[in-house]
């Protein structure tokens, strides 16, 4: 946790956070003046979520999202919690670096979608193709932006031409600028009602999409496509494969075990906040699921690392996730049951 | 083990989430041991992808653009929108032969698309 000072001269804390989307979101609704934790705002917005997409690929492996579309995280939360954004992308990169100038200058601080592969103080292993990186703008500086990077420790210095490819990198997942900033919040917002909200969200997104791609259905679709990958790609090559699941449940900051614990942060403050039993319980549960998923990455890990135990293989694998979807699948049909009973 | 190690000790920590024994969540920055392993095979498989195209540029088998295309991570449809040039064409200038023949307003389009100065597209560095 360090303090930074905005264009005005306003303190702006800076805390470390486990996601970009909702560290960002809570960082900009706390220097208005309303607390609200990382966790909450993930649970408020209805971030928990599965998607397997086996046709969009990342650099040759495909896409295992654990949580919703960039952007709607914030974007439902906002709406929940009463906030007045003002949202905007651009065409023209000059004009959005301009007005991005701008609006530091009248002493807002910005939340900026990037590309993570062209922010210039990102290492190695961070670096992807990836459009949907959201990082706080703090003030302008010589030759740069004075940046607050909420998965990162430090506010970190970044160079204009820097931050302008980063927000305009031309290509499919082109972040066109996306900028956004809070005119205005409700400082005192019904957090009971949006957390019940988000909670009825969430589940429908788990249980009722019609597609085998997303929610339970689609754990159990990549379970199986796990377990047939050894015969059908081969050993090495279906090893790189489960490395890219692997990397979606732990790293491109999900705060370990895809969401789940997060999530399960969220479960336990909301207990809190009702003073509900069967919110500790389902707390309970949701930290089990995410022990299920870092068992998962565990084993995957050893099969990759050849450590040559019998029980590590793609089978194996195979069925932790399947034991994860029967879980998440009691888990959400135990929510929709307790979120009715609950007063807002 | 070492590798894994070096990947990890460079650039900024992350946090993550994690219960304690009384079951409350706090942050820690520790990574994951299977986070380690699994990041170490993706970057250690792109650095030899890499390697081999541009041992394959060098004997002549693919085009410089190839290369240069993977190290940016992106493919030839990403390469395609960013530049502003058919994803077939993209893809015939993979060919050596095709791209030795390319006019330079072409080549400046993938120039400023790559981020690569126009003289360097035209090799590739011989390590």
């Amino acid at each position: 946790m360090t303090t930074e000072l905005a264009a005005n001269g306003k303190p702006f804390v800076h805390n470390h956070g486990a996601h970009c989307e909702t560290a960002v979101t809570s960082a900009l609704f706390r220097y208005q003046g309303l607390d609200i934790s990382e966790p909450m705002i993930f649970g408020i917005g209805s971030g928990i979520f599965f998607g397997y997409l086996p046709s969009v690929k990342l650099v040759h492996l495909q896409v295992t999202a654990f949580r919703n579309r960039p952007g709607t995280v914030f974007r439902k939360a906002a709406q929940r919690l009463g906030a007045n954004l003002v949202i905007k992308t651009y065409r023209d990169p000059q004009k959005g670096m301009n007005e991005l100038r701008q609006v530091l200058k009248a002493g807002h601080i910005v939340g900026l979608a990037t590309n993570l592969y062209w922010l210039p103080y990102v290492s190695e292993r961070h670096r992807h193709n990836f459009g949907g990186h959201n990082i706080i703008a703090l003030r302008e500086i010589e030759g740069g932006f004075r940046i607050s990077d909420p998965t990162f420790g430090d506010p970190v210095d970044c160079s204009a031409e820097g931050l302008e490819r980063a927000r305009f990198v031309p290509g499919p997942m082109n972040p066109r600028g996306f900028m956004y900033y809070t005119k205005s919040i409700n400082p005192h917002p019904d957090l009971r009602r949006a957390c019940i909200k988000g909670m009825k969200n969430s589940c429908g997104l788990m249980l009722r999409i019609p597609l085998p791609i997303f929610g339970v259905r689609g754990m159990r679709f990549l379970a199986k496509r796990i377990v047939k990958s050894e015969v059908k790609l081969g050993f090495q090559e279906a090893c790189r494969h489960l490395a890219g699941t692997v990397r979606w449940v732990e790293e491109t900051g999900t705060g370990g075990a895809g969401f789940r614990y997060m999530y399960a942060a969220f479960i336990q403050e909301a207990s809190e906040l009702f003073g509900s039993e069967d919110l500790v319980r389902l707390s309970r549960d949701m930290t089990a699921i995410g022990d299920t998923w870092r068992e998962f990455s565990v084993m995957s890990a050893r099969i990759i690392k050849k450590r040559n135990r019998p029980e590590a293989t793609f089978a194996n694998a195979g069925g932790l996730i399947l034991k994860c979807a029967d879980l998440e699948e009691a888990f959400f049909r135990d929510l929709q049951k307790v979120v009715k009973k609950l007063k807002a | 083990m070492d590798f894994e190690d070096e990947i990890f000790s460079d650039g900024l920590p992350k946090v993550y989430y994690k219960h304690d024994d009384q079951g409350r969540y706090v942050l820690e920055t520790d990574a994951p041991w299977a986070e380690k392993v699994t990041c170490a095979l993706i970057i250690a498989g792109n650095r030899a992808n890499l390697e081999e195209i541009r041992k394959a540029v060098l004997a002549g088998q693919k085009s410089p653009l190839c290369y240069y295309m993977e190290l940016r991570q992106m493919d030839p449809v990403m390469l395609a929108k960013a530049a502003g040039i058919a994803t077939f064409r993209v893809k015939r200038h993979l060919r050596p032969e095709i791209f030795a023949k390319l006019k330079p307003s072409v080549l400046d389009r993938y120039s400023k698309a790559l981020r690569i100065p126009l003289e360097e597209l035209k090799t590739v560095p011989n390590r």
